[in-house]
């Protein structure tokens, strides 16, 4: 019996094949949007997990000191979450301090060993320490994350249909809206309609004042001439966040306030309603001592696999068969040596990251993982200092935070 | 499970295939598309000997794709992409085979040549014919197997896949593999006893002769 090759196929009509490569290809795009998007429900089971341990500890740890907590936080499972009433709340959860307004309403979850502040309503304000690198802490408030290292910041969302203000009193967040990111540092403010405006805020310490009054806003943020500790009442949103050229004094004479990539930095004098000038606020960009092309090009690279062939393409289609062929080191190697050729050698760039890409997948404990993201980070901002720059430079910085060439990153993660 | 073939052409796929993945997962249409059109004619053979018709193959085709690219996260590259891409294909076979009471019935085929069979001097044409009633009666005893047998045979013997590859497919052992092929080989040899046209059909003197499907493409 044999019927190997004796049963033809026969083919389907190209009106059918398009069918189904249209159904295909739309159910494919929305299962990959999808996948995202699954993601978070997937998660928020470990949220809730984890959730359950933090209130359980944090029950524990209390009844331990044998003192309540100090505000009234409702922390319920599945998740810690908290909802104040007609009072401030102040929760310490390790990693950050978190202090709300009265009527304000969030969760916090540690997703992956980050820490995730969701807001349903009302302004929080917090003070993260230093994560190292440990995974981000973000605040997501609707649609808007604001993701943070380390850092001080409020973010307000109102009644939770609003607007979502950010405002950075010390180091510089993150902020993700709609896939489109800005960076928010000290004295920099953000909102949904906005965008990027300066704040009267410099990058002097600041103090959280609070207001005792019931009803009342109780977080404010005072600016470098303000005495600390005595509260201001911001009760409306200033005049500098709802007109940001009029809230930098000469803004018709020096448009670059209004920071937007690739301008420099708020750099502006602002002057708060008390008149008191501000410091200004100078970015990495602005110290003429820093050349950040010249330290990236300074940084050693993880050299291609040497296969002692004179042309490029040949070397490729060898890395290939490496890559193909074997596994583990050998083919970690193979796969990065691809896009090494390709960027050296070669001048493909765009080849050359797309390789990137596909080995920090592939390879995520490779021993070239680190020499990759470095990679990434020397072709994307040797090219351009932008947010794709900044956002290589932050992985590579928390991925590799004791490397040599940490510094470097980290300085690329403050450019504007 | 093997990495891919050896020979550069099939390593730069391979490579090519990572990158593709990669492209797809981001949901970009173009890789979609194009990796859809690059597997779909080989999943398409392989599942039209499976079922023996195009009858349900829009939705079933369809349905494996969709499957592949709501999985494609899971892909790892240990497998080749293809073999990947059939191992999901056969498993929405399997389950298509499942759901199905009725006996598979295969793609109605033209009767152009009616009657050749009968012919007293059987020329080309009564060839082609019995070779069609021959594969219409083979897929009727296909019919009466159960999915696994039926997917282990139409594999092996009709797609000429090893029955390590088979195995690989089906998620078996090679050893239950080889049973269900031999067992529903039997049946079919047993069906062959009682039916002339199946028993001529399956003759090896009958090989080579394949039913031709005019202005379309070879398998």
């Amino acid at each position: 019996m044999k019927l190997a090759g004796r049963i033809p196929v026969e083919p389907l009509d190209e009106e059918r094949l398009t069918n189904i490569e249209r159904r295909v290809v739309t159910g494919a795009v929305d299962a990959a949007v999808r996948g995202h998007e699954l993601r978070g429900p997937q998660r928020q089971l470990g949220r809730a997990v984890a959730a359950i341990a933090i209130a359980a500890a944090g029950v524990v740890g209390w009844a331990l000191h044998g003192a309540p907590p100090a505000e009234p936080v409702a922390a319920e499972p599945p998740a810690l979450r908290a909802q104040t009433s007609a009072q401030r709340s102040v929760i310490d959860i390790g990693d950050a301090t978190i202090e709300s307004t009265p009527d304000t309403a969030f969760a916090v979850t540690r997703p992956d060993g980050g820490v995730l502040v969701a807001m349903a309503r009302g302004k929080v304000e917090l003070e993260v320490g230093k994560r190292g690198a440990r995974p981000p802490l973000i605040v997501r408030a609707g649609d808007t994350d604001v993701v943070v290292v380390g850092t001080r910041f409020s973010v307000d969302y109102g009644d939770g249909s609003g607007e979502v203000d950010v405002r950075v009193t010390e180091g510089a967040v993150r902020v993700v809206h709609q896939q489109r990111e800005t960076r928010v540092a000290a004295g920099q403010a953000w909102r949904t309609r906005a965008g990027l405006v300066a704040t009267a805020g410099g990058d002097a310490p600041t103090a959280t004042a609070t207001a005792t009054v019931p009803g009342a806003p109780a977080v404010a943020l005072a600016g470098a001439g303000e005495p600390r500790g005595v509260p201001t009442a911001p009760a409306a949103v200033p005049a500098v966040l709802r007109d940001h050229k009029a809230a930098v004094p000469g803004a018709a004479d020096a448009p670059a306030a209004i920071a937007s990539p690739p301008s420099r930095v708020v750099a502006a004098p602002a002057r708060p309603a008390g008149g008191q000038p501000v410091r200004q606020r100078a970015a990495v960009r602005d110290d003429p001592h820093v050349d950040l092309r010249g330290a990236i090009r300074a940084q050693p690279v993880e050299p291609a696999l040497d296969l002692h062939e004179p042309s490029a393409a040949g070397a490729i289609t060898r890395y290939y068969d490496i890559a193909a062929h074997q596994s583990g080191d050998e083919a970690s190697q193979a796969f990065y040596s691809i896009a090494a050729v390709r960027h050296f050698k070669l001048g493909r760039n765009a080849e050359a990251l797309q390789t990137l890409d596909a080995y920090v997948r592939r390879f995520p404990g490779g021993k070239e993982y680190r020499a990759a993201l470095w990679l990434r980070v020397r072709i994307l901002c040797l090219d351009k200092l932008d947010d794709r720059c900044r956002a290589a430079a932050y992985t590579y910085l928390h991925q590799a935070p004791d490397s040599p060439a940490a510094h470097v990153a980290e300085l690329l993660t403050q450019t504007e | 499970m093997g990495r891919a073939p050896s020979g550069d052409v099939t390593a730069v796929l391979y490579v090519e295939d990572v990158l593709l993945v990669d492209r797809c997962l981001t949901g970009e249409p173009a890789a979609t598309r194009e990796l859809f059109r690059r597997h779909r004619g080989r999943v398409h053979a392989c599942l039209f000997r499976v079922l023996g018709g195009n009858r349900d193959m829009d939705d079933l085709l369809q349905e494996a794709f969709l499957q592949v690219f709501q999985s494609l996260r899971s892909w790892r590259a240990e497998a080749s992409l293809a073999t990947w891409i059939d191992r999901v294909a056969v498993r929405c076979a399997y389950r298509h085979l499942s759901q199905r009471a009725r006996r598979i019935a295969t793609d109605p085929l033209d009767d152009d040549t009616a009657g050749a069979l009968a012919s007293p001097e059987p020329g080309p044409g009564a060839r082609r014919q019995l070779a069609r009633d021959g594969v219409v009666r083979l897929y009727a005893v296909l019919g009466e197997l159960s999915p696994a047998a039926r997917l282990a045979f139409t594999l092996h013997e009709l797609d000429g896949r090893s029955l390590a590859e088979a195995a690989e497919l089906l998620g078996s052992t090679v050893t239950a593999t080889k049973l269900r092929v031999w067992r529903a080989r039997k049946r079919i040899e047993a069906a062959a006893a009682a039916d002339p046209v199946l028993r001529e059909f399956l003759e090896p003197s009958a090989g080579g002769t394949v039913i031709p499907f005019a202005d379309r493409e070879a398998p």
